[in-house]
């Protein structure tokens, strides 16, 4: 596409400016870039000046954006919509953002690139502290859009009354199941419950498919690792507890102690001993095992998914208009640059999710979209309270 | 406060009586507690507000529920309080009244658990003593006693909470007049009869401040017991903000706030008469406790705490630095101005609570009067609210009153939730001093012909100098450390260390929260070195 290549020199010679004025500027835009290549134990800080980086022929990350650059392989870009043939966006617009810097931080700074009088004011914390934050703010609230990292919370701000319906040409950008139904908020992209297993150990038929059966799985006593802490699993415990019922779940969880699961701090960690061959395989997220494998070529990792169960819920993160945005089509505008070829190749690529728009494929190494079977019935905005959840999982000892 | 003022020193009933005659405030520092008063009580407003909207139907489950959580919370905060005094008072002792060396470092060391964020701290302990942890790993065994529960909690929050007994401890003991000692020991007393007759009395509100520091900011912390999964009232407060439900988050905070004023009751209760002024306020000998062949084990001893409390973290963050910043999250690095604004706002903060405590302080150690204990004991409602609800209520003010006064999403709130939230460490602080101060001694200034305001400036200031730079301190430092406020009130875009440390920490890109941690560690270290450097109060 030329508009990429345009837009990457647009970007690349501002970043030349800004690294030969501030070195420390070219330092912080290069780390990503270095640390997507190699081992992470080589991308730390220390890369030198800026702009000997810059001059290497390597914009800051910001500028790889719509490259096609991946750990796992360059690929071209191709379908869906561009950013150059989306609305420009003008003014300055306030973004709660319950997504974390690290994440979006380089998308948010590349559009604004794009755009000489966009500036974003971007306000960082939990969705649900965003959300608590809202309400309390009142009519007053400076927010004009909220990002967040689930469907939960942004069920929970709609239900409140402080969201804005998006136009259907946004909505329209991704299928039924990726938005809310009245039109309030839009996925901008998505996560799956996953069990990674150490191939060395484990072939993907000796995985059970059904959640279900993972206690009564005798190959995986001892062998199992979960983070019992961490809200996305207790997002798929909310979820059983919805689909299989209270006592099902407790069964279930006092099943997997005697079946031997070894606690973690977090899912990343899980992914990482199951890496390490110390776990055979563990719960978790998937884009947690695509971490692993960019820090470490041939980690002997993969991913197996469960079928229509707890164990395989797809939730999304997502956009929506807060009803005080000054400028509501300027705030719709930005969420739809989210869901921009752009945005959803760097959800890709970046942060290893699946794009919510059809037309971009997530990466090679993960199952397609429709390949997963995710449990149907299952409202995602419900998954976000989860206190009886922790209230169980303390029952039963697992906390 | 109502106290009977006790003298036990004969040399000062008289100026004492001069003190203790007025039940009528001075004017200028009455209203200026007031204001101060009202001012940090301000936040109660929302809270109030909150609960009400709570369905009166629902309360009396709500509160049989919770007695669980409160009797947890009440031993929490008892095992916490009782072990930082067993810490706090002999370290302070030792680096301040003996001939250990390397004062000023044990000093330093001392101190700085103050700095480390409690979700750090207990973070580190649990990857270093947890199941499958580091010091698991190491030794090789199967299983470790379990970190979780109440144990790992007091455990974890005594050690970041004992400096506030160290520090304002160590403040009451530099400006004391050790010539008493002297005087005790000329009269044939023991060391140990000394420090109990003399030197006793004289920390004692010191040590009750600090403690009431512990026992309240125990109360309100939520990191530590979350993390050391012990059931806690502020893990009420904080699942019922996760559900979304603000009136019943503000219930609790509410309830909080009563268990503080039990505690404040008991505090008081427990302190009994205020001391104690000596006669010659300031006089000082070159004399120390000679520690002869218990130097090295004083040595020892003065090490150990800190090094515990501060080598499990700087370990787990060394790792993660040395594990390296991974593939996304360019946009977590380090930039000066994230110190420039850390150390601004921990400044502004620090000076202003140390000028907004001043009338307090003063009011409530020189006269006996009922409203001046009032204005003290109003400073600390703020500090035992949980930091998040405390967020949301400034919120709610800032937006209230915007059209008014436009300070929402500016710094100037937030420095106004630091004051709110640690105002009472600077009163504390100030209030010991000024016990300490005998009022003979500016009264006879003005006796010498000097104004009121001068005679505060010359004499008395520089006599509660340490408490004023010790209260100050504390200020900062946990300023520089505070999380909940700072993510709820900070303007978008005002970046601090602290702020890096949680978006990194949060998203798990530990590489990239180690070095702002580390930062964050880096210059409140050298803060206290120069807050130490500074104390040029060695009055002869």
């Amino acid at each position: 596409m030329t508009n990429d290549g345009e837009q990457r020199c647009r970007s690349r010679r501002r970043f030349l400016a800004a690294a030969s004025t501030a070195g420390i500027a070219g330092l912080a835009g290069c780390n990503g870039l270095f640390g997507s290549g190699g081992e992470s134990t080589t991308t730390s800080t220390g890369n030198g000046s800026g702009t000997g980086n810059a001059t290497n022929g390597t914009a800051g990350s910001a500028g790889q954006i719509g490259s096609g650059r991946s750990p796992f392989g360059d690929r071209n870009l191709e379908g869906g919509v561009s950013m150059a043939e989306m609305p420009e966006l003008s003014g300055e617009l306030t973004l709660y953002s319950g997504r974390g810097e690290p994440l979006v931080g380089t998308l948010i700074e590349y559009i604004e690139e794009l755009y000489p009088d966009f500036a974003v004011r971007t306000k960082y914390g939990s969705a649900i502290e965003l959300v608590n934050l809202i309400q309390t703010e009142g009519q007053s609230s400076p927010a004009d859009v909220f990002f967040s990292v689930n469907a939960g919370a942004l069920g929970q701000l709609a239900n409140a009354g402080r969201t804005t319906s998006l136009p259907e040409e946004i909505l329209d950008f991704v299928p039924q199941e990726f938005r809310d139904p009245s039109g309030n908020w839009v996925g901008t992209s998505g996560r799956a419950r996953s069990v990674p297993y150490n191939t060395n150990q484990f072939s993907e038929s000796d995985i059970p498919t059904k959640i279900m059966e993972f206690p009564n799985t005798e190959a995986l006593q001892g062998q199992m690792g979960w983070a019992p802490t961490y809200s996305s699993f207790q997002a798929f415990i909310t979820a059983m507890r919805i689909l299989e019922g209270e006592d099902a779940t407790r069964q279930w969880l006092n099943g997997m102690q005697e079946l031997g699961v070894q606690q973690y701090n977090d899912e990343f960690l899980v992914s990482q001993a199951v890496a390490d061959g110390e776990l055979a395989a563990g719960f978790a997220n998937h884009y947690y095992t695509l971490r692993v494998q960019a820090g470490r070529a041939n980690a002997p990792i993969a991913l197996a998914f469960t079928e229509n169960d707890a164990g395989s819920v797809f939730n999304v993160a997502g956009g929506a208009v807060v009803d005080t945005a000054s400028d509501d089509t300027l705030a719709a505008n930005f969420v739809r640059h989210l869901l921009s070829a752009e945005a959803q190749d760097y959800f890709a690529r970046e942060t290893y999710e699946y794009p919510t728009v059809p037309e971009i494929e997530p990466l090679g190494r993960l199952p397609a979209i429709d390949q997963l079977s995710p449990p149907e019935e299952l409202d995602l905005t419900q998954l976000s309270e989860l206190e009886e959840t922790v209230s169980l999982l303390r029952d039963v000892g697992v906390l | 406060m109502g106290t009977e003022r006790r003298t036990s020193t004969a040399t000062a009933s008289d100026a004492d009586e001069a003190s203790g005659r007025g039940d009528s405030l001075p004017l200028a520092p009455t209203l200026a507690s007031a204001a101060v008063a009202a001012a940090v009580l301000l936040p109660l407003v929302w809270l109030v507000r909150r609960a009400l909207d709570v369905p009166t139907t629902e309360l009396l489950p709500l509160f049989s529920r919770s007695t669980e959580f409160v009797a947890n919370s009440l031993a929490l905060v008892a095992a916490t309080t009782v072990a930082s005094l067993l810490i706090g008072v002999p370290l302070a002792y030792l680096t301040v009244r003996t001939d250990l060396p390397f004062k000023r470092g044990f000093t330093v060391a001392a101190s700085l658990p103050l700095v480390i964020p409690s979700y750090i701290g207990a973070f580190a302990f649990v990857s270093a003593l947890g199941p499958r942890g580091i010091a698991q790993r190491a030794l090789g065994v199967e299983s470790l006693p379990s970190i979780y529960g109440f144990g790992g909690a007091a455990l974890v929050m005594t050690l970041y909470t004992y400096p506030y007994v160290y520090i304002t401890v160590r403040a009451a003991l530099k400006s004391m007049d050790t010539t008493l000692i002297d005087a005790a020991r000329t009269l044939k007393q023991s060391r140990w009869e000394a420090f109990k007759r003399v030197t006793v009395p004289q920390i004692r509100p010191a040590a009750a401040a600090g403690a009431l520091l512990v026992a309240l900011y125990t109360l309100s912390d939520f990191g530590t017991p979350a993390i050391m999964r012990f059931d806690a009232m502020t893990r009420e407060v904080y699942l019922a903000f996760n559900s979304f439900d603000r009136d019943l988050a503000g219930l609790l905070s509410l309830q909080l706030v009563g268990v503080t004023l039990f505690i404040l009751a008991l505090e008081s209760w427990v302190r009994g008469g205020d001391p104690l002024h000596s006669g010659r306020q300031g006089g000082r000998t070159d004399d120390v406790v000679r520690l002869g062949k218990w130097k090295l084990p004083a040595m020892l001893a003065t090490a150990a705490v800190p090094a515990l409390a501060l080598v499990v973290p700087l370990a787990v963050l060394l790792g993660w630095w040395a594990a390296g910043t991974t593939d996304t999250g360019a946009s977590l690095a380090l930039t000066p101005s994230h110190v420039f604004n850390s150390v601004g706002v921990a400044g502004a903060a620090a000076l202003v609570a140390a000028l907004a405590g001043l009338p307090v302080a003063y009011l409530s150690a020189r006269y006996r009067s009922k409203l001046a204990g009032v204005f003290d004991r109003a400073t600390y409602v703020g500090y035992a609210v949980p930091g998040v609800a405390l967020g949301l209520a400034l919120v709610y003010l800032g937006t209230e009153v915007s059209g008014v006064l436009p300070i929402y999403q500016t710094v100037w709130l937030l420095v106004f939730a630091y004051l709110v939230r640690f105002l009472p460490q600077a009163v504390g602080s100030m209030r010991a001093s000024f016990l300490r101060v005998n009022p003979a001694l500016p009264e006879a200034a003005r006796t010498l012909g000097r104004t009121s305001v001068g005679a505060f400036r010359s004499v008395t200031m520089p006599l509660i100098a340490p408490g004023v730079v010790g209260g100050a301190a504390l200020v900062f430092l946990t300023t520089m450390k505070e999380l909940p406020a700072t993510l709820m009130l900070a303007p978008p875009g005002f970046e601090t260390l602290v702020l890096r440390v949680w978006a990194a920490y949060d998203q798990g890109y530990f590489g990239y929260a180690a070095v702002p941690a580390l930062v964050l560690l880096g210059v409140s270290g050298l803060s206290m070195l120069v807050i130490i450097s500074q104390e040029g109060y060695d009055v002869k």
